[in-house]
């Protein structure tokens, strides 16, 4: 079994409220806290989840994409293997990459060693902390079963994001994989990460010069 | 990324104690004149690694976790790290201390040079991989780096040696450590070039333009999410250095890791004693800047998420027209109004 959340870049927005979800539940959650000491002055805080937001093509073609960035729980994860106390590693029985606060020793080895840099580093508290596939929720038998998701995924207002098992051919996520050629960020780094996105599908461009004249002219 | 002090110790004095060890053992097998050296050198290096040593223990934030540390030592270079200088400084602490409270045979320094000669190697060679084996700071992750921090702290800790016999004699060394500490140096010389370029090329690889393998390149990063410098929080990078702010830096180090050195070590006149002294003194502070650049020069892969790279106009977001488009707009017979 790998647990996954996989993102359709078609769908996401960019309203970055996984990312508030994600803070939001795990500063209160089992894994917490997401430490955020002085949020009014310094809003460069911890965050699990980013969002990245980029401007791709060329003038004047042009769009906006939105890129939620979290841990991938790699198969081959590069921050598990170089810790030396053995605080990080992946669950055999779910694919989860997860740190145990109390063996870390705060060396921040695994966040050099991790190509996505959605390691972050607690000062307050010395230690490494990341996403953890909201762990704390999908295995609460007291949640009833829909909350049993991650936070990120639950929240999402355009159900870009999906969550569940690569691994079950039948499940969504994998079918969404292989359906809609999901990939997964910098593969050539061998992480072989199992969070994957769904590629944008780019509306043919249909701009020719006299379009764009015409526009130009309409509005000036 | 940041550098920070422990590693800037850990890593120049445990190479300097090495080189030290290592060229004191070798006066002690090939200069047979030079032998009262080695004792002292023991002394010395083991002081070294020692106050290295202390220093990395604060690189760790929870020293209470400390306990842990061996655990990996199957996939961890750290943890090899922890166990080969942890073995090396007792080594050298017993070397040198119990001739003061035993009689001890002749041969014991000879044997435990080489012992701790061998140590050194291992110890200097564990830590120089732990920088080498992390595929995504790309600008480490080549042997140069091994062959670089070991070779640094070889030839630096030669100079330290030299520096010692040219202060007890009053003159100049001379010698085959003299010749070997000069081509050393040559050699040091070629290997930060080509480190140099390295890193340069590192630093060209990994910008927002080359994505993350979708389509629609090039990308020019609007917001690296909610996050900004010094990136507090992320501290696998770290702020680009400014190109002008790096040429200073390279040259300071060129001129004090090597070529002062070597022209104070090559000089045919004057008291050499002070001279050798100065050269080793600047080369190990050399040393100290090297490795500060090492850790504020290198590029993590995750760096194209981050937006403090070279920027590029965005067209779009500026609203105003490339030089290209306007002349054709003219050609049109379109002006350009205000705003445009
Ligand atoms: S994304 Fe980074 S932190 Fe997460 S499993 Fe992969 S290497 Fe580890
Ligand atoms: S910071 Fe913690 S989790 Fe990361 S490598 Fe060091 S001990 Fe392991
Ligand atoms: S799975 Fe949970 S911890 Fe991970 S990004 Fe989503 S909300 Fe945050």
């Amino acid at each position: 079994m790998q647990l996954t959340i996989i993102t359709d870049l078609n769908k996401c927005v960019g309203c970055k409220s996984c990312q508030v979800s994600c803070k939001e539940h795990n500063t209160s959650g089992a894994f917490g806290t997401v430490p955020d000491h002085d949020p009014y002055t310094d809003p460069d805080g911890m965050w699990w989840n980013r969002i990245v937001g980029m401007e791709s093509g060329e003038y004047p073609n042009t769009n906006v994409l939105y890129l939620p960035k979290a841990c991938m729980h790699c198969y081959d994860a590069p921050c598990v293997p170089v810790c030396p106390t053995g605080a990080s590693y992946k669950r055999e029985d779910n694919g989860v990459v997860l740190v145990d606060y109390d063996s870390c020793i705060g060396c921040q080895l695994c966040m050099w060693a991790c190509p996505y840099g959605v390691r972050e580093f607690d000062e307050q508290q010395g230690v490494v902390k990341k996403c953890t596939m909201c762990i704390d929720r999908i295995e609460d038998e007291s949640l009833p079963e829909i909350e049993r998701q991650p936070a990120c995924v639950q929240s999402c207002p355009t159900h870009a994001r999906t969550f569940g098992d690569l691994e079950d051919p039948d499940s969504e996520v994998a079918k969404l994989v292989a359906q809609r050629q999901g990939f997964t960020l910098l593969p050539e780094l061998g992480a072989r990460p199992a969070v994957h996105y769904l590629p944008r599908r780019q509306v043919p461009v249909i701009l020719d010069e006299s379009e764009v004249l015409r526009i130009m002219e309409e509005r000036y | 990324m940041r550098p920070t002090g422990p590693l800037l110790l850990i890593t120049v004095l445990q190479g300097v104690s090495g080189g030290l060890v290592l060229s004191v053992a070798a006066l002690w097998w090939l200069m047979p004149a030079d032998r009262w050296l080695l004792p002292m050198g023991l002394w010395g290096a083991f002081v070294i690694a020692s106050v290295g040593g202390v220093a990395s223990l604060f690189h760790m934030h929870k020293p209470k976790a400390g306990r842990f540390i061996l655990r990996r030592l199957k996939t961890s270079w750290l943890s090899r790290e922890a166990l080969t200088t942890g073995i090396y400084v007792p080594v050298l602490a017993i070397l040198v201390i119990v001739p003061h409270l035993l009689l001890v045979a002749p041969f014991w320094y000879g044997i435990g040079s080489v012992i701790a000669s061998g140590l050194a190697l291992i110890a200097m060679y564990v830590t120089a991989m732990l920088y080498a084996t992390i595929p995504a700071m790309r600008s480490w992750h080549t042997p140069l780096t091994v062959v670089s921090m070991m070779w640094v702290g070889l030839v630096a800790g030669t100079a330290l040696t030299e520096a010692r016999i040219a202060i007890a004699i009053g003159g100049h060394p001379g010698g085959p450590l003299h010749l070997a500490l000069l081509g050393g140096t040559v050699i040091l010389a070629g290997i930060k070039w080509l480190q140099y370029r390295y890193f340069s090329e590192a630093r060209q690889a990994i910008h927002a333009s080359t994505g993350t393998g979708m389509p629609a390149a090039p990308y020019r990063l609007i917001d690296s999410g909610t996050t900004k410098l010094p990136y507090r929080t992320q501290t696998q990078v770290w702020p680009s250095l400014e190109p002008g702010r790096r040429a200073v830096l390279y040259m300071v180090m060129g001129l004090s890791l090597i070529l002062v050195p070597f022209v104070l070590e090559v000089l045919p006149m004057g008291p050499r004693a002070i001279e050798w002294a100065s050269a080793a003194g600047i080369m190990v502070c050399g040393a100290f800047i090297e490795r500060w650049i090492f850790f504020a020069d290198v590029t993590h892969s995750s760096k194209i998420w981050f937006g403090d790279e070279l920027q590029r106009p965005s067209s779009v977001s500026s609203n105003r027209v490339s030089p290209d488009f306007a002349r054709r707009l003219k050609q049109v017979g379109m002006h350009r109004h205000d705003g445009l």
